[in-house]
């Protein structure tokens, strides 16, 4: 039989442990830094050294590969075609999105099978159908051509991805084909917050649709397309399948953006060294825009 | 109980085990897998050696792509095979870390001299021989010999003269027949302009250990690319189509001429066997020069090789005649030893036979670090000509790409 009162003390020692918020935090944290610190921790060491392309580290050179991304023209380029790249998906994906997420969240007949339709490229691979459009741009033997011919809008092939000009285009239209369903359902789960009653009150008013949309469904649905924002951001920024599979960056380097030419610079070349410094970079910036844009979204919101 | 004892024979069996691998000393081999064939060749070799020699041999075959990742890994954590198939380009990256073993006083003089000569000088580094040639090919021009006929083209073209005209001729056949199929994307885009340059007498790297890009041969070999492009005697968009685009063409009968390795006759012969279509050396330049690319993966030994006697010993016993009758005629890859050049599986066949030939004139990858970040820039550099409108682009582009190249150059 245990003493009584060394069972309370041993109660309450479990109990001041188990609610102490860096107990609780524990587990999390240290999964955390296992899969996010950790590796950050080592590239940043790789980075800051001279390192050979079987990663052996050698001399520590400070920011000095810091200064070889810099100096390089190519690492410019890709960074304005990144924006652009991000940019055109994200908001293309939204601009799409919002009108195809208010018809799904109207009561129809056929709905269900509507919104399956619309969520079904969500489940193929990004790059199944990254692959599946380079086939189809092919320029002899590609659907889009023979399509566009067929309903009289070419007269004669166009070579898609043989210069940036056509393919960073199509390469964006594709990035928002694979981006507006996730879009969609933050929209849809935006919708269903908006109360039917404020809808109701607006038509008994005589508000138009055009009004009913920028009075009640914009504002209401506006935290929701700001997390699209930082979702479909974070997303695009380093997405890779999509570029690389249909020119690999080319023509002449006129699609990379910056992932294509980090995975260039680090696989290709050898230079892990340079590529460490372009992935701290990368992250940096991403983290910087995030922040920025949080920030600025919830000021406005408090406003 | 049980679990005691079962747990006890488990031990012993496994202490057993490493006291047998310690004597028996296996040795183990890295392979790349060029076809389906390539795992069931090495394994039975292997097994073939063991029976002979009583030494076990651990084959891991590993897939081109993903075989300098794999090395790379296995390497820093020092875990490397004994021996390994590389890119005969890729020696200079290891031997300048000094991860390959001198091959010259470990495997016998009979084996060395087994060779054909110009196969081991790309694994000579600094007087040491690094490697042993496993596998070879090189590049030939293909013909659509029916497209020729049509076209009213009696004979092949012997310099790119001949072959602008042939060109123009199979193009006027149709809106989607090609004369010329010219590859301007992915790897290898700068490789299809090299065998231009060679022909117009120029060279990747010159006399002086600088870019041979920025040569005037390099600008003439560039505009005569350009004028076929120009023609109209290409595929259009040829900044779209990789080696495989540009093959599958020739497949359909839709492209007149096209430059590439061996296996596409393997291919020709599996998917379309009909195809009436010949292989001829390249055309050459207006002073007669030729050049082929040559291309060779060696088998190397690591320095940190336990059991060098062994796996120089199994060397010796693969690159016997009959298994390498067996490798090159299933791989479809050229004969690296002269024995099995003179087999008649290899001298008596009409594709093999053309390219076997061109040999003499085949110029390979030069040993360089870093050799694939200059073949991106010279790739880099022909794309923006391919695009460019007009002739003027060319010297500049070229003269730039060298520029960025010579700056590479140790």
């Amino acid at each position: 039989m245990p003493d009584p009162v060394s069972r309370q003390g041993l109660a309450q020692m479990n109990r001041s442990l188990l609610v102490n918020p860096y107990v609780l935090i524990a587990p999390g944290f240290i999964l955390a830094a296992l899969i996010i610190l950790w590796p950050l921790a080592s590239i940043t060491n790789i980075a800051v050294h001279d390192v050979n392309r079987f990663g052996v580290l050698r001399d520590y050179v400070g920011f000095e590969n810091f200064q070889v991304i810099f100096a390089d023209p190519e690492f410019l380029g890709a960074l304005r075609r990144t924006a652009i790249w991000v940019f055109g998906i994200v908001a293309g994906s939204i601009i799409v999105s919002i009108p195809v997420a208010m018809i799904l969240n109207a009561d129809f007949y056929g709905r269900g099978l509507a919104r399956v339709i619309i969520m079904l490229p969500w489940a193929i691979s990004l790059t199944m159908t990254a692959i599946v459009w380079a086939w189809a741009m092919n320029g002899e033997s590609g659907m889009l051509n023979s399509g566009l011919r067929a309903i009289g809008v070419l007269d004669r092939n166009i070579q898609w991805l043989a210069q940036a000009s056509t393919a960073f285009p199509m390469q964006i239209l594709i990035g928002i084909l694979v981006t507006i369903p996730f879009t969609i359902t933050i929209f849809l789960g935006g919708l269903s917050s908006v109360p039917d009653d404020l809808y109701e009150a607006a038509r008994l008013e005589g508000a138009n649709g055009w009004q009913v949309f920028r009075e009640i469904t914009l504002p209401l649905l506006k935290p929701f397309v700001n997390i699209a924002v930082v979702m479909n951001t974070i997303y695009v920024f380093n997405s890779f399948p999509i570029i690389w599979v249909t020119t690999q960056g080319g023509p002449a380097k006129s699609t990379d953006i910056l992932v294509t030419y980090l995975y260039k610079l680090g696989f290709q070349y050898g230079r892990l060294d340079d590529a460490s410094a372009l992935s701290i970079l990368m992250f940096v910036l991403l983290l910087a825009f995030t922040l920025l844009y949080v920030r600025l979204a919830m000021r406005e919101e408090k406003a | 109980m049980s679990f005691v004892s079962s747990g006890r024979l488990a031990l012993a069996a496994s202490a057993m085990a490493l006291v047998a691998g310690a004597a028996m000393a296996d040795i183990r081999v890295t392979v790349a897998e060029y076809s389906s064939l390539t795992g069931p060749f090495f394994n039975d070799a292997a097994a073939a050696f063991e029976a002979e020699t009583g030494t076990k041999v651990n084959i891991e075959v590993v897939p081109w792509d993903v075989l300098f990742q794999k090395l790379t890994t296995d390497i820093s954590a020092g875990a490397q095979a004994d021996l390994s198939i590389i890119g005969t380009r890729w020696l200079i990256d290891f031997a300048s870390e000094d991860l390959v073993a001198p091959l010259d006083d470990i495997i016998s003089d009979d084996l060395r001299e087994r060779f054909v000569p110009a196969f081991l000088d790309p694994s000579i580094m600094d007087g040491q021989l690094l490697g042993l040639p496993v596998a070879a090919s090189a590049r030939a021009m293909y013909f659509n010999s029916d497209l020729m006929a049509q076209a009213g083209v009696e004979s092949v073209p012997e310099n790119w003269e001949e072959l602008a005209d042939a060109a123009a001729k199979i193009s006027a056949l149709g809106d989607d027949i090609y004369g010329f199929g010219l590859q301007g994307a992915e790897i290898e885009t700068d490789v299809y302009y090299y065998y231009a340059l060679w022909s117009y007498g120029g060279d990747l790297i010159t006399a002086d250990g600088t870019s041979g890009l920025g040569t005037q041969a390099a600008v003439d070999a560039a505009t005569m690319y350009k004028g076929l492009i120009d023609a109209g005697v290409t595929e259009p968009g040829v900044t779209s189509y990789n080696r495989e685009d540009v093959q599958n063409l020739f497949k359909q009968g839709r492209v007149g001429f096209m430059i590439t390795a061996p296996f596409l006759a393997t291919q020709i012969a599996n998917e379309v066997p009909d195809l009436n279509y010949g292989v001829s050396a390249i055309p050459a330049g207006p002073d007669g020069d030729r050049g082929t690319y040559g291309v060779t993966d060696s088998i190397i030994m690591f320095e940190n090789s336990p059991n060098k006697e062994e796996a120089a010993a199994f060397l010796d016993f693969v690159f016997g005649h009959d298994w390498r009758v067996r490798f090159d005629s299933g791989e479809g890859f050229l004969p690296v030893t002269s024995s099995v050049a003179e087999d008649p599986a290899f001298a008596d066949d009409p594709v093999l036979s053309v390219f076997a030939s061109l040999l003499p004139t085949a110029r390979f990858a030069p040993t360089i670090a870093g050799w694939e970040e200059i073949a991106a820039i010279a790739s880099d550099a022909m794309q923006s000509i391919y695009l460019s409108d007009g002739d003027s682009a060319i010297a500049p582009t070229l003269s730039a790409a060298a520029d960025r190249i010579n700056a590479l150059l140790p």
